[in-house]
């Protein structure tokens, strides 16, 4: 297994570029929120930078890659919830307020 | 006489393929808990939002987007710091490890003022907890959010206090990226409230 030869890193550039990389993501979701407001697949490039910025802060900081499965199945799932959230309650809202409705 | 030793479970997780766990597992206990309340959570504001679109389309136009994006780089910015810390402390350069935990202490300290100041320009626009569904929802998910982030900052304090002392050392720094994985999942979090409410709707 790959991760296991792995050390835990010492150097500091792939924590700058992750960290560019996550600043960019935010204002470039401002600017589409501003710009395309309403659009229907703005909903599936938000949930798409979701994930990569939760992917990118458990891959660089985190380094799930050298750890225990079970924390890098927790990341995985916790990061992946939210996302797949979005894109049903963009397409299937009514459906699901029906099936939540008490 | 005859010394016993008594192998690390780390250690042998480690040789044994299985995966490193950075920090310790007590706070991926405290990690996976606030996960799961946080789920919860999440849950509520997607059934709430798929009974009341229209009420998350509106009241996402009235929020301070300013304040979302400020506290967003503020979040970004300190777990960054912090990764830091931890990288340069494996590398057995204590001082600069230290520098930067001190940077992702400032930073984070940022989260609640710019909290405050969010607040305050919430409640002069007539924003509050009773202002309509979207509103309940989006203070009780990032009220409780700044929560756990107080409890991220006074946890940088302990380590900071820790640090200064010479608690950690380039093969033992277990506390600090105990410290460093509560925060980076902290982050996460907030990375996910921040469309929910800031710019998606």
């Amino acid at each position: 297994m790959e991760h296991a030869t792995q050390q835990p890193g010492t150097t500091l550039s792939p924590l700058v570029v992750a960290w560019l990389a996550l600043v960019a993501l935010t204002l470039l979701s401002l600017v589409l929120g501003q710009w395309f407001h309403g659009a229907a697949w703005l909903q599936v490039l938000v949930a798409a930078i979701v994930w990569i910025k939760g992917y990118l802060i458990a891959r660089r900081f985190i380094e799930s890659e050298l750890a225990h499965p079970f924390i890098r199945n927790v990341l995985r799932g916790f990061i992946a919830f939210t996302p797949i959230a979005l894109l049903l309650t963009a397409f299937y809202g009514h459906q699901f307020a029906r099936w939540a409705t008490l | 006489m005859t010394a016993i030793a008594i192998p690390l479970p780390e250690t042998q997780q480690e040789s044994s393929g299985l995966g490193r766990i950075p920090g310790n597992k007590g706070i991926w206990v405290g990690i996976c808990c606030e996960f799961v309340e946080f789920l919860v959570l999440f849950v509520v504001y997607f059934v709430a939002r798929a009974h009341f679109p229209e009420s998350f389309e509106q009241g996402a136009e009235r929020l301070s987007r300013l304040s979302g994006t400020v506290i967003t780089l503020l979040m970004v910015t300190s777990s960054f710091c912090i990764a830091c810390s931890v990288a340069t402390m494996r590398a057995g350069e204590r001082r600069r490890s230290l520098y930067w935990l001190i940077a992702g202490l400032v930073v984070a300290l940022g989260y609640p003022v710019a909290k405050y100041f969010e607040i305050q320009w919430n409640l002069a626009q007539g924003i509050n907890g009773e202002s309509g569904i979207f509103f309940t929802v989006y203070y009780y998910l990032t009220f409780n959010h700044l929560v756990h982030a107080v409890w991220g900052i006074l946890g940088i304090l302990w380590v900071l206090a820790r640090h200064l002392a010479g608690g950690y050392t380039a093969e033992d720094y277990s506390g600090l990226e105990a410290l460093a994985s509560y925060w980076h999942a902290t982050d996460i979090i907030w990375l996910i409230i921040f469309p929910l409410f800031y710019v998606l709707v």
